[in-house]
């Protein structure tokens, strides 16, 4: 079922979009490019710092509360604009992005990343009470925060890679 | 194109350093994706230190932190993250000289690194002077604003022209 949707002739449909052809025949796709850099960078290196924070590495005199108050909602602006020009990148070879191998780690690492913050957020959260101002935090929520820097390295990673495989 | 930044190209063309880089770039395997994310790895902790620090002192991010600690605690992040991309931007840079050196593009990229780094190291030596340097008065703090706002522009087009390095074409031979 999985292989039908990642071979259907509709991914050949969105490359002929208008825009795709505008976005991918024009300067527009470096632009977004550089956008998306820029805008990875901003979320991963928002997020680096919540993450230090956790591991107890980093920051410490601020509470954990406070801090991902304060750098989340840039992850989430940087990982909007991240997104839209993403696509705006991915429609123009859409066919043959699905089918790379690169990329589907990329969808896959991302998927994990955000479970992984989903359970920090609606899960550990509710006791961040107990370790918000200490220096160390449980066991639990450092592997959180480093299987959150990993999974973000591997998802620039896998992205990086997407342009040597297609 | 400055006649001795095309000059360094000839100079590394065909050194050891070009073969060197050439040697890792083709024999380690998933060598070249893997340093370029170790680059933009590098650009990321570039905008969680100096952007974030930026970004504060324009009264936009992070209220509850303080300039002068942040200065403190991010700034060797950022100084470790511009070796660290100094090392992996040059397996690159060594290994296609007059890619980098002939391209007007990275031209534009060094002519905002540079004033960047150095916006970077004065606000770091100035807040080592004096306790809560840039805090000290409306003056300072003034003063603080007007360069973190060059100081975010230069780092976005550094990163911008980075990226645009591979597109001159884009830029010089307009279709």
């Amino acid at each position: 079922m999985i292989s039908n949707f990642l071979r259907s002739p509709k991914w050949i449909d969105v490359e002929n979009w208008p825009i795709s052809w505008e976005i991918g025949g024009t300067s527009w796709f470096p632009f977004l490019e550089s956008i998306h850099v820029i805008a990875a960078a901003m979320v991963v290196g928002s997020i680096l710092m919540v993450d230090l924070r956790l591991l107890g590495l980093a920051a410490k005199r601020y509470p954990i509360t406070t801090l991902s108050k304060e750098l989340v909602p840039w992850s989430t602006g940087a990982f909007v604009i991240a997104t839209i020009t993403g696509i705006g990148m991915f429609i123009t070879r859409a066919a043959s992005h699905v089918l790379n191998p690169a990329f589907q780690w990329k969808i896959f690492l991302l998927v994990l990343a955000g479970a992984n913050m989903a359970y920090f957020h609606f899960k550990m959260y509710k006791q961040v009470a107990d370790w918000d101002t200490s220096d160390t935090t449980p066991t639990q929520v450092k592997l959180i925060g480093s299987a959150s820097l990993f999974l973000w390295a591997g998802v620039m990673l896998a992205g990086r890679w997407v342009g040597h495989i297609v | 194109m400055p006649e001795f930044f095309t000059n360094i190209g000839t100079l590394i063309s065909g050194s050891f350093l070009q073969d060197g880089a050439l040697w890792t770039l083709t024999n380690v395997p998933g060598f070249p994706p893997i340093i370029q994310s170790v680059h933009i790895l590098g650009i990321a902790v570039v905008m969680g230190s100096v952007v974030m620090l930026d970004l504060r002192i324009l009264g936009l991010a992070v209220p509850s932190q303080k300039i002068s600690e942040m200065i403190e605690r991010l700034m060797p992040f950022m100084w470790w993250a511009l070796a660290s991309n100094f090392v992996s931007g040059a397996f690159f840079l060594f290994g296609r000289p007059n890619r980098y050196f002939n391209n007007p593009v990275f031209g534009w990229k060094v002519s905002f690194l540079i004033p960047a780094i150095l916006i970077a190291l004065f606000f770091h030596i100035m807040s080592r002077t004096e306790e809560s340097y840039w805090e000290l008065n409306s003056t300072r703090l003034w003063a603080a604003r007007g360069i973190a706002i060059v100081s975010l522009g230069l780092w976005v087009m550094v990163a911008m022209a980075g990226r645009w390095i591979a597109y001159a074409e884009y830029l010089y031979f307009p279709a």
